[in-house]
This record gives structure tokens, sequence and C-alpha cells, in this order.
């Protein structure tokens, strides 16, 4: 029986449906009591909070980015590929044309290749009937080679511009930059996705390819959009790290962004609305994993604990999730 | 043949006792009791002291609206679920089936509709899947023996298929046959079958029919679940029927009479009426005309659908009749002749012109083709429609507090019944969710509606009123294009029938000729 029928279903309260909705909000509240009770010296403070906001900026950026396309159910496994991506193009064009180029150039030319890229996923998958898994694994593949070939595995260090370097390191009233970015990424896909019609397009097209066919919408368009903006959003993250390194490393940026952006987006999907992929539920999945490594670092726990930990709460949050689905059937 | 199976009783008579297993049921040892079983869900009652006994060697119909209690009943008598209180009882002695296992082990097994069966392996891999294949030295499967087993195992049930053939390529009646084989090889004595005609040409459930009453003779008992009338008054030695959770009242073959039936099933307080479909007051402007259209199956079509008419397109599964639908739809390509909407010459090249052009298709899958199935009652119905409510035509915003306002209307309109707009779709019966899907199209503004059997796997009562706003619909001035699985429904609904055979129209049918008799013979082509 369905948790929503009839008017007697609110004689009861329904633990589970409790648990599956409020579950993951309701352990980031509790970790971040533990955590204040445990170092309520360091923990608690407006520094390590806006610290922790900080270390989760470019996993959330990409994070975001990756709900778009997974609320339409498209796996983009090329992220990582595509973060080392943007941060390269961004420093190889400011460094290597320093006279012509200035930094929004480079910053708006890197976003629009990772963009161009996302959107010819979405051209393959629309039209070449590929699934997204594949092909995203297969662009990442030849991003991955493209950049090592072009950088000849070199780093760039010298001349990348103070202003690039800014949008890392900068702050704006003590609230720093990547913060800010991720923030506004945030907002602007969580407008489109809740208040636009092509937001709502989305996830008709991830409730039911079929109907959302019939009724109208054009949806192969979508995936080249889709995984555009997933692109941008990995390539941003991409040029934020680089530009909190003051590095453009040809390989290797997005790697340990790959697991967590995933976690974050299904733990977010197991929060509040269940089963649904959201940006809110993404916020509170990307927190989620940011307190807990800040939160164990703080404590003094060794590294390799933080990666035990996530695993443990990716399945859990799964579970969660899944306890709901299984009892609707 | 053909005819006897799909066609209803149309006067309500008491139906003749000649079919059926022959032998008078209460001849036989009861295998199933269930005394005054109980379900309580969180909120619902489920199931209220129910009863219901199933002999040996006899095929019982379980018969009742959707959320009667009839799936409810069966999870908790194949061990899928427990009961909250009651009893069950298997030949005499009373058990408690803590799971799926516990009940086969017993002789019970379960029959679903898409008759669990593996699709990508062979008929013999399937009928092992429980209980595993035979082995040589307990390690290597023996093909020899396992083949010879299966064919044991089908002749058993007089199935004469080779067991090498994958179940993809079975007809459907044979792979309901292979299932049953499949219970009847790991020993059940009650085979319950959950709609398993769903899929079946006529022809094909009189082969299943023919099996089940030759196996009920030699001492089978069948519990059999159906909204089709028709097929139960064709193959029921006894009928069970659950109205809200509780009996409803059981008749034998000789009792039975469509009447009582179709009161138990909705209640004495909601009249049934079963009227036939009247010409149109007026037929208005030609919405539709189609000159020697064809594409995929249909091979010619020519017609003019009218304002204000309820057109029907009625012939066998596979002979044209539903892929027209999808033809006129766009979901595939028109290889020739002229089709105008409207005034308008048009090809349509997707269901995205056609939308364009004033056309509006709910499919025959209400789950896989028209559900938003995570999405609320208001997101399903302006799906189509959000173009309405936007602020600009750049960031294309949507006004919320519009579309609701939108789908209330809707919901108040063809009353729906729901919580608010904002329920899940999938908390709505099945009838309402065919309501808001029509709704969709309504408020779409749509002018001809195709509607491919709108009423699939709705309950009766709901039937009628999902009948009584096609008619609402053609009244208000669109077109209507009907198709449906059912034949029974083309004379409740239509004005008039084209009947296509090998994907052409066979003839047309007008007004009080367009009865199911002379549908058939035309879909079939013996007329004479």
């Amino acid at each position: 029986m369905n948790a929503f029928t009839g008017a007697s279903a609110r004689a009861r309260v329904d633990y589970t449906a409790l648990f599956a909705r409020f579950g993951t909000l309701a352990s980031l509240i509790a970790l971040l009591i533990v955590f204040s009770l445990g170092r309520p010296d360091v923990f608690p403070t407006v520094n390590n909070l806006l610290n922790i906001m900080s270390q989760i900026s470019i996993l959330g950026t990409m994070a975001f980015g990756l709900t778009v396309c997974l609320v339409m159910g498209l796996f983009d496994l090329s992220i990582a590929a595509m973060a080392t991506l943007g941060g390269y193009v961004a420093t190889f064009l400011l460094v290597q044309y320093p006279d012509s180029v200035s930094v929004p150039v480079a910053v708006a030319a890197s976003l629009v290749t990772a963009a161009l890229i996302g959107m010819i996923n979405g051209l393959i998958v629309s039209y070449l009937g590929i699934s997204a898994f594949i092909a995203t694994l297969a662009t990442g593949s030849i991003i991955t080679g493209a950049v090592l070939g072009v950088s000849d595995s070199k780093t760039i260090i010298t001349g990348i511009p103070d202003a690039f370097m800014a949008i890392g390191q900068g702050a704006v009233f003590g609230v720093a930059n990547p913060i800010l970015i991720m923030l506004s990424v945030g907002l602007a896909l969580w407008a489109m996705l809740e208040h636009t019609q092509v937001g709502r397009h989305l996830y008709a097209i991830g409730g039911s390819l079929e109907a959302s066919r019939l009724s109208g919408i054009a949806v192969k368009r979508y995936a080249p959009f889709a995984l555009a903006i997933c692109a941008a959003c990995a390539g941003l993250g991409g040029l934020m790290a680089a530009a909190v390194l003051g590095a453009g490393r040809p390989q290797g940026v997005g790697d340990g962004y790959l697991l967590n952006a995933f976690a974050s987006v299904f733990i977010g999907a197991s929060s509040l609305r269940p089963g649904k992929f959201h940006i809110l539920g993404t916020l509170i999945g990307v927190l989620l994993i940011g307190v807990i490594n800040n939160g164990l670092s703080v404590m003094g726990v060794p590294t390799y604990w933080q990666y035990i930990v996530q695993g443990v709460l990716l399945v859990a949050a799964l579970f969660s999730a899944g306890v709901l689905t299984m009892r609707r059937h | 043949m053909v005819g006897r199976v799909v066609v209803s009783d149309p006067d309500m008579a008491p139906v003749p006792v000649s079919a059926g297993t022959g032998l008078p049921p209460a001849d036989r040892g009861v295998f199933l009791q269930v005394v005054g079983l109980v379900k309580q869900f969180p909120g619902t009652l489920a199931l209220n002291h129910v009863d219901i006994a199933v002999r040996f060697g006899e095929i019982h119909a379980l018969l009742g609206e959707n959320g009667a209690g009839k799936s409810t009943l069966i999870r908790q008598v194949c061990g899928a679920s427990q009961p909250t209180a009651g009893k069950i009882l298997i030949e005499g002695a009373e058990v408690s089936l803590s799971s799926p296992h516990a009940a086969s082990a017993l002789g019970v097994a379960v029959v679903h509709q898409h008759f669990n069966l593996v699709p990508q392996i062979s008929v013999a891999e399937n009928l092992f899947l429980t209980q595993g294949l035979p082995r040589r030295a307990g390690l290597f499967v023996d093909w020899t023996e396992t083949f010879r087993r299966a064919r044991a195992l089908l002749a058993r049930v007089g199935l004469d298929i080779d067991p090498r053939r994958e179940v993809s390529q079975l007809r459907p009646d044979e792979a309901a046959m292979v299932a049953i084989a499949k219970a009847i090889g790991a020993n059940a004595k009650l085979i319950i079958l959950d709609e398993p005609t769903a899929a079946l040409l006529p022809a094909e459930v009189a082969v299943l029919f023919g099996h089940m009453r030759r196996l009920a003779v030699e001492g089978h008992a069948f519990l059999y679940v159906s909204h089709k009338l028709a097929e139960v008054f064709e193959i029921a030695d006894r009928v069970t029927v659950l109205r809200d959770g509780r009996n409803a009242g059981c008749w034998t073959r000789e009792q039975l009479s469509r009447r009582s039936i179709i009161e138990a099933i909705v209640g004495s307080q909601k009249s049934f009426r079963e009227d036939a479909a009247e010409a149109p007051v007026e037929p208005g402007a030609v919405l539709l005309s189609a000159a020697g259209v064809k594409g995929g199956r249909v091979a010619d079509m020519s017609f003019e659908l009218r304002a204000h008419e309820i057109l029907g397109i009625a012939g066998l599964p596979g002979g044209g009749a539903e892929e027209a639908l999808d033809l006129l739809y766009g979901r595939y390509l028109m290889t020739g002749g002229r089709l105008v909407v409207c005034g308008k010459q048009v090809a349509l090249k997707s269901p995205r012109d056609a939308k364009a052009a004033g056309l509006a298709l709910t499919p025959k899958d209400r789950h896989a083709e028209s559900l938003l199935p995570g999405a609320s009652v208001r997101e399903n119905i302006s799906l189509p429609n959000l173009g309405q409510f936007l602020t600009d035509p750049v960031l294309r915003l949507i006004r919320r507090a519009k579309e609701r306002a939108e789908a209330e209307a809707i919901g108040r309109r063809l009353s729906v019944k729901m919580a608010s707009v904002e329920a899940p779709i999938q908390s709505l019966s099945g009838g309402n969710q065919q309501k808001a899907i029509l709704g969709r199209w309504l408020a779409s503004g749509a002018r001809i509606f195709m509607l491919n059997s709108p009423t699939a796997a709705v309950d009766i009562g709901a039937k009628a009123e999902i009948y009584a706003l096609i008619r609402k619909i053609a009244a208000e001035g669109a077109g209507v294009i009907f198709t449906s699985t059912e034949v029974e429904e083309f004379p409740r609904v239509c004005h008039r029938v084209l009947v296509f055979r090998d994907g052409r129209i066979a003839g047309e049918l007008l007004g009080k000729d367009a009865t199911e008799a002379n549908i058939l013979n035309l879909a079939a082509g013996d007329s004479e």
C-alpha cells in the first residue's frame, strides 16, 4: 500500500517514509552535533564552517551539473576528464597567449569547449543511440588522451596571471569565491530544474521517455543540452581547482571528484524527495561528504576512514531510498 | 470458435451448463480453504474477513474491481505476505505460509500476467528454473535428461513444442502453458492465474481454456483472476466476487447470471448501464481526412472523421487497427497517401508534429507510454501543456499557480478522485489515472482524440465513467478515433466502426450494425 493513500493513513505516523525522506538530513545534523561536541573549540566555528564550504565548492559545482543529466537518466562518466580539461584549457590559453587572451576570455573559452564536448556526448546519445554511460566513458578517454598529448604531460605553473588565481583564492566579504561560484551555479540550476519548462521536460523524460515523446516534447534535443550543462559545470570545477592551485595540471584533476560527485547526487536522491534527483538534495549530499571529511580530520581520525565512512554512507542512503521504493510495490 | 470466446451474452441470461469441467464441483474435496482472512495495512483494511474455498478439479474465478482485494488475497495465499488474522487451510490442515517457497511446497503456484518466464533462455531451462537442471556428477548439466524431462512435462499439459526453443519466440498462449507446465512440474495442485489472457488473441484464449479444462478434469485446481466477464462465463465452475475487501457473493456455474455478477462487483448503489452509443446529434465539419494512407502494417486507409463523431477502428491484433492510430500520430512514418488535419495537409514526422496539428493519442499501455510514474497528478496533466503557463519565451519560467489551477479545473471537470492535484499519480486507481491522462489532452486543446484501449485494466464502474467521458469529448466538438482490444466495447462506444483486416479497411459498420459479431466476422474475413 502506498503511504499517500487515504485520509486514514494520517492516523499513524509512517516511520519508514519519514526515515526515507529525512534520514540523510537527520544524519547531517547528527554529524554536526557529534563533531561539535567532539571538538567544540575547532569544529563549530565560523571559520571552520566556511572552510567546509570551501572544501566542497568544486565537488558541489560538479555534482550540481551531474544532477541535471541524472534527472533525465543519463550517466556522465566524462566529468573527471572534463574537469582536467577545463582547468588545463584556461591556463594554457592564458600562458600561451598572454597578450591577446584576457582572464574572462580564457574562462569563457574553457567552459564553451567543455560544453561543446558535452553536446557532442549528447548528440551521440540521441542520434547514434549509444547509452550515455558508454558514450561518456569513451569521450572521457579521448579527452584525457588529447590533453596529455597537447601538454606533453607537463603541468603549467609559471605565467598564470593573478587575476585568474583570484577566482579560486579571492573572497567577497570574507566568503571565498569558490563558495559563491558553487552557490550561484546551484541556484541557477535549481531555478532551471524546478521552475522552467526545460527543467520539467528533463524530469518528464527521466520519468518516461515514451510519455514525453507522445506529449510532443522534442526529446532528442535534451540529451545534448543536459550533457552540455553537466560538462560545463565539470569544466568550471576543474577551472576552480586550477585557480586554487595556481597550476594547470594535464591529468588527474577530476579523478577524485568522480565517485564523490555521483555519491552526492545519489545521496541527494534519497533526501526530501526519495527517488528523485534534485539540487537541494545534491547540496545535502555534498555537505554530508564535506562534513564527514572535515569532521574526521578535525577529530584526528586517519584519512583512510574518510573513504570507508563515505562508502558506508552511500549504501545507507541508497538503502533508505530503496526501502520506500520497494514498499510501494 | 473465435466468436464464442469473445462475444458476451447480451441479454444477461444464465449461462448454459454444458461447458466447464463436467463434474459437479461439490463432489470433489476442498484443496484450499480460506476462513475469515483479514489483512490490515496502515490506514487501510484490505481484506475484511474473506472466505473462499477452491476444490480439486475446479476452475474458480475471482472477480472484483481494482482495489477490491483480489491481489491482496492472492498474495496471502501464495505466501508473498502474511495475513493479520484468519486461517488458511490446505487439504484440511491449517498452514502458515511464511514465504512463497513454503506455499509452493504445499502445492500453490502463481502464474502472473507476464508468466514469470525468462524470455532469453530455452523452454526447458525455464521449466527447471526453480528446482534446478538435472546434472551429471553433480556438476555438469545433463542436457539429454533435461530435454527428455521437459518433453514429458510439456506432454503432460498437452503442449507440443520443442523445449529447446527460446521463450521469447513463443506465442503468448504457448508461453502461458509453459508457465502452467512449470507450476505442475513443481507439483502444484492449485494454479493461480492472474489475468493470463491480457496479451492473448481470441483463438489463443480458446486453446488455453482447452488445456485448462483438461488439467482440471485430471484434478488440478485453478484460481482465475480476470477483468473479462465473457471469459469467466466461458471457463469458470464457480465464481467468487470481492468488493471493498469483503465477500460480495459466490456462485456455481448453474447459478451464474451476468446481472448478478455485475451487481456484486460494482455494488447496488451504483447503477451500471451498458448504454449503446447513439448517433451524433449532427455530424460536424470534417476534422481529418485520410486518402490512401499507408505505412508500417497499414497498407491502405481512406476515411473521414467529423466533429462530434466517435469512430471505431477495429480489427484483430496485428490487423492494422492499433497501427493506424500510431501512424496517424506520427509514431512511424507514412510511406504514401494524403492526410488532411483540420483543413491543412500535413506530413507527420513525429508525435510532436501530430500534436501541433491538433491530434492527441492515449496509447494502450498506460504505465509504459502515458504516465510519468514518479510525478504528481498536476505534473501528469500539464505535461504536454506547459507552454500555456510560461512567463516569457526566453526564460520559460512556469507560473505554478496557474498550472495548478488548470489541473484542479480538469480534475473537477472529469471528477478525478484524488487527495489533491499534488498527490502522486500512482496513488490513484487505474480509472482515475486514465481520466487524468484524458484530461491532459483536454487541457491541451486537441481537436482529434485517438484512444487506444482507454479502459484497459480499469474496473467496471470506472469503465462506464470513461465511456461517458468519451461521449462528452465528442459532444463538445472534438472528433474521437477509438480502438480497443476488447471487441465488445465498439458497439457501446462508437457511432461508426471501420474494420481492418490485413492492413486494409475490410468494411464499415454504422450504428446498429456495429455489433461484436459483425466486427469479428469482418475482421476474421468470413463474413459470408
